[in-house]
């Protein structure tokens, strides 16, 4: 092989790998397991494939945690509390991927929640809101585990 | 075992009227999830808060229904919108009939 050919073919194999793990990434809706289906199917009565993505719910959480047994994680949204009634959070891999709801009145002033939680593995943290008017939204962040902690 | 259930309420000492301000709370609670075994491989049953209310002069702030997942002795914020002087009062209790509550004073300007 001379010079030329091998560093063409030296390019190639670059590109390739660094294109590999972005095609390999799942989709956000098809990376969803069973279990999270089933799970907010059951506790927020909707099908997760109807709930829309949406910026306006904000969760806080860090990309990779210390501890699984206590992850800070903070939900808020700027949307008004009189057309907001519910808000879920769920733990996708978790062996339970509920986590806690909560209701929000007029008195809360505005839609926050902060916890601590125990997750299993590296997995995303959806919050789910169901407004006034019937419609679900949502907002996923992924957290990275080093050791489980349920 | 008695520890179980002691709460600690926070909140700030003068608020503004109209103000959102946060209420803090830790909770001594093992928060077992009934999934976890122990040295002989047997299960350890479940015991975690199932509901926690948040009451503003007897008014429903918020009420929080969880399962096993938040931590060991879990902490909870959640804000308050100030329109009067009163009592900030939570009652939270766990799948075991254990019941509970704690209360705090605050004071509107």
């Amino acid at each position: 092989m001379d010079r030329r050919t091998f560093l063409a073919a030296a390019a190639l194999s670059v590109l390739g790998l660094t294109a590999t793990p972005l095609t390999l990434k799942p989709s956000f809706a098809s990376a969803a397991p069973e279990r999270l289906v089933k799970a907010v199917k059951e506790r927020a009565g909707v099908d997760l494939s109807d709930v829309k993505v949406s910026d306006q719910i904000t969760i806080q959480a860090p990309t990779i945690a210390e501890t699984a047994a206590a992850i800070p994680i903070t939900v808020e949204s700027n949307i008004p509390v009189d057309k907001v009634e519910k808000v879920w959070i769920f733990v996708d891999n978790n062996a339970n991927p509920y986590i806690l709801d909560m209701t929000v009145t007029p008195l809360s002033g505005k839609v926050f929640v902060s916890t601590r939680i125990k997750m299993r593995d590296s997995s995303n943290i959806r919050a789910i809101m169901k407004l006034k008017d019937g419609s679900y939204i949502m907002a996923a962040r992924e957290v990275k585990v080093t050791v489980g902690g349920c | 075992m008695s520890i179980i259930g002691t709460g600690v309420l926070r909140v700030p000492k003068e608020v503004k009227k109209g103000e959102v301000f946060r209420v803090q709370m830790v909770i001594t609670h093992p928060m077992e999830t009934g999934n976890r075994k122990d040295a002989q491989g047997n299960l350890i049953p479940a015991h975690h808060l199932t509901k926690l209310v948040v009451t503003y002069n007897n008014r429903e702030v918020t009420t929080i229904n969880m399962g096993g997942a938040p931590s060991t002795n879990p902490f909870f914020a959640v804000t308050v919108l100030a329109d009067q002087s009163g009592v900030i009062k939570i009652d939270y209790e766990d799948n075991k009939g254990g019941k509970w509550s704690k209360d705090a004073e605050i004071k509107v300007v």
